[in-house]
């Protein structure tokens, strides 16, 4: 080769190397992102009852019917628009059709799954199916849930379209978030703690996934494992921190809680509302014993919340704004919807009808950092499920306007709680109004 | 004591009432309209449906001082008996009532899907009119009253 | 005759008119069967109220006045009866006024209830109506000097071929016919009709529409001031103390009134009211023992109260041999839950009580408030004014009698009493929880060829005629006692209604174990006691047939002799596709079939149903009803009344229990209380009626539920081989399979 020659060769190595990292990387990215298809299998095994009772235990537990059952006609069926910071995901069907459920699954498919998030034939599922949670249970409990979930009905109801924001809806991007945040180490208990205590644990950080709500998140949805049940957010609600952050005025008993779990109301606490009461729907059908455990578990972190002077102990109805009050108007405007719109159920206390309802200075959401559950809750109300009996309270979206709703929260913030005022509450109130 | 002014049914009205009374009551005592009943004052019945901007409502939950100038609109606005409107003709036609006592409410629910979605399907509806409660067991009637109505309306769709 | 006359001097045609009966006798058209019940009797409510003028009346300027002492409870009876009078007097709808239960101008016709009214009411205002013409016509041909048949007449209007006319006013004078009614006068054939038997809209419904007044929730009255009664927390509870004075000064209150544990106020405007009595329960102290039975399950609890044994059936031989089943059924304690909550307005003016009531009952009701008052039942006026559907007996009289405590201590002005819904749902007289037993023996070509079924039920009628059963009395400071029930003997019946079967069963023997003393307040809640004896018994008619091996409806068949009944099955069964019918997963069929109080209408049921055990959810895909009434009046008002009452059913029986703990009800609202929403009703509903023109009228109103009950029942287990015994068949009850 002459002296020109070899002068030209560095820039042409550049790109030769350049070129091959770029291959290397997707290659070691496609080696990362690309999962096999498992085969379909045509024939379902056996299973036996017991197995079966305890995957519907378990899947209740696991609160699967949450996400995957939107019409209660049809158990499973999937169709549950979950709206995410990343896009709106929609759950599939998980009943045995071998169209368009996992029908077709077998017990590999089914524990690929639950513990790596990837799909029968590959494709990666989007994280917001907690696999990251689910992935360290047992395999004999994933084997259980398997059977419940196989000997369904089957029901023809082919997946929804996802409406994901570019590029979240690349579904091979989730590898590398499950780097991140899939962690395969097995589950721990810890010493020192009872049974009791540790099945609590067990059942909660995994099939239970409490901490996919209750603890934040990260800027790319991963779990903040740093900051365990600190809070969270979830639809457009805030979720109470379970630990020494929690902001409920009256502090839990053990007992409340596991009452609250079970059927979703316990003394002097508000019912349970928006996405928990989804999930308190299904942890009455659990086995009482794993609730209990549950509640013994949370309730360790929960007793670590400071005893807090609030106005949840003082009686009597909210009080009329200050005269100095620097907000006044907006005060005396909340207050007025307050008085006019609440107080008629609100201040009676809590009895058999739901027109005699919990006090305001009683109820968490007034405490929450943010005013977006008590938002919710004032426009959409509380409802029981289809036919169930429960409390009621009815929904106020179309009876009162953004300005009203707001100063309400205000009123409510201050005179209701007694505590700092909300930043944003007209953007909360905005944003609650988008589906 | 205050005095509030409401526009029902397109027109204007004074009203000197509590600012808690509730819109029912305010409409039936002191406007004389009957349309509106009271079911159970909790929200949980729809016999007091009205719209209120649009929107249908319960009534008995909607304090008078709330309303502001949002247009309230009863079954009293959709027509008479000489001269009934298009959902009113639709439940006649169907003969959709037995007691009758839920008939108005159900109607004002009916109004505000129609306004918004001229063509609902049967499933639409069905899901819409859930807030209303029948015990007479009239339901298979209003759908088809409703059904009816909706299939008179031109495909843009307008007031009943 | 009970009720005041007021044209007491009206002249009598008797004479004239007499003369002209004697031309038609065409034989006998009793419009009923002669049973032992009604031998010799006039047949309806003739044989209460005999005189013609007292059902119908003309005016000089030819309106007609119908008068019935029944009461339009949304069944749609205003107009069924306004079609009968309206045929055989042969004048359009249009000119009738019909004028419905009240103490001052109508007869006394009992209670609006039983689904009585059209054989009742119905058929004596057939009778007094074709009479009424016979006389008209006899007057005119006398006026035109020529036979009767050579007029025409049309709406009200008599011709004679030359032209002359006289109108039914014209021809009468302003006279009234003071004549006993004679039933064997004929009455319009119905090939011929025109009216009844056809579509005619319910005169009610454009008002109801249009937010015409239509109900006594919308009287309103000059100088109206509203009530509101404070009833007690619990139904044993004892007022200690009450501070009073605080509440009758909260603005607008006029009065605020004790008496015992009643309290009320009285205030100047409704929401005002509200708010007064509310504030009069927090100033309340009572003492709450508990009162209630401690185990609330339904079969332990019947089964613990003290009853009166009471055959109402002994036939052939016990002791057949052959394979025996058992299996015994519960219901429940279930509401009325109207959707508008009981209202009444009471005025007293020099003595005079005025109550405007939606009790099913006008003149029973005086009685009691008379005996409640302690007035003489002349003082006080009951007039029957629209409320919502009772289904019952409701809290209509209860507030009857609030209003009339209200209005003697406010007298001079009208005050209106509306109940909470909450008042509603804890204080209505509940429809009675019941358990069923029932032992049944095959032989081996699988007949049934033993028979023993046992009902215990607590009381299915505590309606006033009593002070003591208006649960105003039973709190007053002198207490009335209520009644201590009996029960109404059979066909009727009330916790036996329906016990026995409609079958053909050689070797039967059924047992009405009554209760009269129960913890809690009892009384007729649509259709009573067949609501659970056709559930217990269609149900294990299933249960037997699949004991037998033999599919359900032919295993009916061969036990039922009566061809009416046989073809109300076969005709259900034919339009739901029995025959054919394929099973598909998650689906299943059932069919129930019942004559009520096995002499009204005939009912066959067939449904499918949709069921998803992991929720517990059942939906009803569509439902088939085959009905046999008698002659049809108003065929859309029957077929309303049906699929009504297969809905109403279908929400008593997927939905409904009133629950309790020692103390209080828990069930106060619909949120605890839940009926049957959109999403659950029936995707599809289709009701075939057989018209048997010619035949007595049947009730019809209550027809449908008990085989809805049961046809769901079997329709499950059909589905998924849950045999469900114990209403309702609620969602917690279908997850956990028992």
């Amino acid at each position: 080769m002459d002296r020109a020659t070899r002068t030209r060769t560095p820039k042409r190595r550049t790109r030769l190397i350049v070129l091959a990292l770029i291959v290397v990387s997707a290659l070691i990215g496609w080696i990362i992102m690309w999962r096999p298809a498992i085969d379909a299998q045509a024939t379902l095994p056996a299973f036996d009852q017991a197995s079966i009772a305890r995957g519907q235990r378990l899947a209740a537990i696991g609160t699967c019917a949450a996400c995957h059952t939107v019409d209660p006609s049809r158990p499973y069926a999937g169709g549950r628009a979950l709206a995410t910071p990343f896009g709106t995901v929609h759950s599939t069907n998980i009943t045995p059709d071998a169209r368009t459920g996992i029908g077709q699954w077998s017990e590999a498919a089914f524990t690929r799954a639950m513990r790596e998030g990837v799909s029968r034939d590959g494709h990666l599922l989007y994280p917001a199916f907690p696999y990251d949670h689910y992935t360290h249970l047992a395999q004999d409990e994933i084997r259980s849930l398997y059977a419940y979930f196989m000997t369904r009905p089957a029901l023809d109801a082919p997946a929804q379209k996802n409406d994901m924001t570019f590029p979240f809806g690349l579904r091979p991007l989730v590898a590398f978030w499950n780097i991140l945040y899939l962690k395969r180490d097995p589950w721990q208990p810890s010493a020192g703690q009872s049974a009791e205590w540790n099945r609590g644990a067990y059942l909660s950080d995994n099939l239970a996934h409490c901490t996919a709500c209750h603890t934040p998140r990260t800027r790319l949805g991963g779990t903040d494992f740093k900051r365990h049940l600190d809070g969270g957010e979830a639809e457009g609600w805030y979720v109470p921190a379970l630990n020494e952050h929690n902001p409920s005025p009256i502090p839990w008993t053990r007992e409340h809680l596991a009452e609250y779990l079970r059927t979703g109301i316990a003394p002097d606490h508000a019912v349970a509302g928006g996405p928990m009461q989804a999930t308190v729907e299904n942890l009455r059908l659990a086995d009482p014993a794993d609730v209990e455990a549950i509640a013994t578990y949370i309730h360790s972190y929960l007793a670590k919340a400071p005893q807090r002077q609030t106005r949840a102990g003082m009686p009597g109805s909210l009080p009329v704004p200050a005269a100095d009050d620097p907000d006044l108007a907006r005060m005396q405007l909340g207050h007025a919807v307050y008085a006019n719109s609440c107080a008629r159920c609100h201040e009676v206390g809590r009895e058999a009808t739901s027109g005699a309802a919990l006090p305001l200075q009683k109820a968490v959401a007034l405490y929450d950092p943010d005013p977006r559950s008590l938002i919710h809750i004032v426009r959409d109300g509380i409802s029981p499920p289809d036919g169930e009996p429960a409390r009621w309270m009815p929904a106020f979206g179309a009876i009162l306007s953004d300005d009203q709703t707001g100063a309400l929260a205000a009123y409510l913030r201050r005179y209701g709680a007694g505590q700092p005022q909300w930043t944003h509450i007209e953007d909360a109130v905005k944003k609650a109004r988008q589906p | 004591m205050t005095t509030y002014h409401l526009r029902v049914n397109g027109r204007d009205h004074a009203v000197d009432t509590d600012p808690d009374t509730p819109l029912l009551y305010v409409l039936r005592n002191d406007l004389g309209l009957n349309g509106a009943k009271f079911g159970c004052g909790l929200g949980q019945c729809g016999a007091c449906t009205v719209t209120l901007g649009g929107e249908s409502v319960m009534s008995c939950l909607v304090p008078v001082s709330v309303v502001g100038e949002r247009p309230v609109g009863t079954v009293e606005g959709l027509g008479t008996a000489q001269a009934p409107g298009a959902l009113q003709q639709a439940f006649i036609a169907e003969q959709a009532a037995q007691c009758g006592y839920c008939i108005a409410g159900m109607m004002m629910r009916a109004q505000s899907l129609l306004e918004k979605n001229p063509k609902p399907s049967d499933a639409e509806i069905r899901k819409h009119m859930m807030p209303n409660l029948c015990r007479c067991g009239t339901h298979m009637r209003i759908l088809r009253a409703v059904r009816r109505a909706a299939d008179a309306l031109p495909a843009k769709g307008a007031k009943a | 005759m009970t009720r005041a006359l007021e044209n007491p001097s009206r002249r009598r045609l008797l004479a004239a008119a007499g003369s002209l009966t004697m031309v038609f006798t065409i034989g006998p058209a009793w419009s009923q069967d002669e049973t032992p019940l009604n031998k010799g009797k006039l047949p309806g409510s003739l044989e209460k109220e005999p005189w013609l003028d007292a059902w119908i009346r003309i005016d000089a300027d030819n309106r007609v006045t119908v008068f019935t002492g029944k009461a339009e409870l949304g069944q749609g009876i205003k107009t069924a009866l306004l079609q009968v009078a309206a045929e055989e007097l042969q004048v359009a709808p249009g000119r009738i006024t019909l004028v419905t239960a009240d103490t001052a101008r109508t007869p006394n016709e009992g209670y609006t209830a039983g689904s009585h009214s059209m054989q009742d009411s119905g058929t004596a205002l057939r009778h007094a109506a074709a009479q009424m013409r016979t006389v008209l016509a006899g007057l005119a041909a006398r006026r035109f000097g020529i036979g009767a048949p050579a007029m025409t007449s049309r709406d009200g209007v008599f011709q004679a071929p030359d032209g002359r006319r006289a109108t039914y006013g014209e021809l009468l004078a302003g006279q009234q016919l003071h004549l006993k009614v004679d039933p064997s006068l004929p009455v319009r054939a119905p090939a011929g009709h025109t009216i009844a038997g056809k579509a005619l809209q319910r005169v009610d419904i454009p008002a109801k529409v249009t937010g015409g007044p239509a109900y006594v929730q919308d009287l309103r009255l000059p100088g109206m001031v509203h009530g509101r009664v404070v009833r007690p927390p619990t139904p044993g509870a004892r007022l200690l103390e009450v501070d009073m004075a605080a509440v009758a000064r909260l603005p607008g209150v006029l009065k605020v009134v004790r008496d015992g544990r009643f309290l009320a106020v009285i205030a100047d405007g409704e929401y005002r009211a509200v708010k007064a009595a509310a504030a009069l329960a927090r100033v309340a102290r009572w003492d709450l023992p508990p009162t209630l039975p401690a185990d609330t399950r339904p079969a332990p609890m019947v089964r613990a109260w003290p009853a009166k044994s009471n055959p109402i059936l002994e036939r052939g031989v016990p002791g057949s041999a052959g394979r025996s089943f058992t299996a015994s059924y519960t219901k429940p304690f279930q509401l009325h839950a109207s959707i508008g909550p009981s209202c009444a307005v009471a005025q007293l003016v020099k003595g005079q009580f005025t109550v405007w009531t939606h009790s099913q009952g006008v003149y029973p009701l005086r009685d009691a408030l008379a005996e409640l008052l302690g007035v003489d039942k002349a003082a006080i006026r009951c007039i029957h004014t629209e409320g919502s559907g009772c289904y019952g007996h409701n809290a209509a009289d209860d507030v009857a009698a609030d209003a009339v405590l209200l209005a003697r201590a406010w007298p001079g002005k009208p005050v209106r009493v509306q109940w909470m819904r909450e008042d509603e749902h804890g204080w209505e007289p509940f429809g009675p929880a019941m358990l069923t037993g029932v032992r049944a023996t095959l032989d081996g070509a699988g007949k049934i060829v033993d028979w023993q079924y046992d009902v215990w039920s607590p009381p299915h009628n505590t309606r006033p005629g009593k002070a003591g059963n208006l649960l105003a009395a039973t709190h007053l400071d002198k207490p009335f006692k209520p009644d201590t029930p009996t029960p109404s003997p059979q066909p009727e019946g009330s916790g036996d209604r329906n016990a026995i079967p409609y079958y053909v069963l050689p070797n039967a023997r059924v047992v009405h174990q009554f209760q009269d003393t129960i913890p809690l307040r009892s009384s007729a809640l649509r259709s009573l006691g067949a609501y659970c004896n056709v559930f217990s018994i269609e149900s294990f008619m299933d249960e037997l047939a699949q004991a037998a091996g033999v599919d359900p409806l032919a295993f009916r068949m061969r036990n039922l002799a009566d061809p009416r009944a046989v073809e109300v099955v076969r005709t259900a069964a034919k339009k739901f596709g029995w025959d054919g019918y394929r099973k598909t997963p998650r689906r299943g069929r059932g069919f129930a079939f019942a004559r009520y109080k096995n002499l009204a209408a005939f009912c066959a049921i067939a449904l499918e149903v949709e069921v998803a055990r992991e929720t517990g959810m059942v939906r009803i895909t569509r439902a088939v009803a085959a009905v046999d009434c008698g002659e049809v009046v108003n065929p859309d008002g029957v077929r309303n009344q049906i699929e009504g009452g297969i809905i109403q059913s279908a929400s008593w029986t997927l939905l409904e229990r009133v629950r309790f703990d020692e103390r209080q009800i828990l069930t106060r609202d619909w949120a605890q209380y839940p009926i049957l929403r959109f999403n659950q009703v029936p995707e599809r509903i289709e009701v075939d009626l057989i018209d048997r023109p010619g035949q007595p009228f049947l009730g019809t109103g209550e027809a449908s539920q008990g085989p809805t009950a049961a046809a769901i029942a079997n329709a499950i287990a059909d589905a998924c081989g849950l045999r469900l015994r114990d209403l309702p068949l609620d969602r917690a009850r279908l997850r956990a399979g028992r």
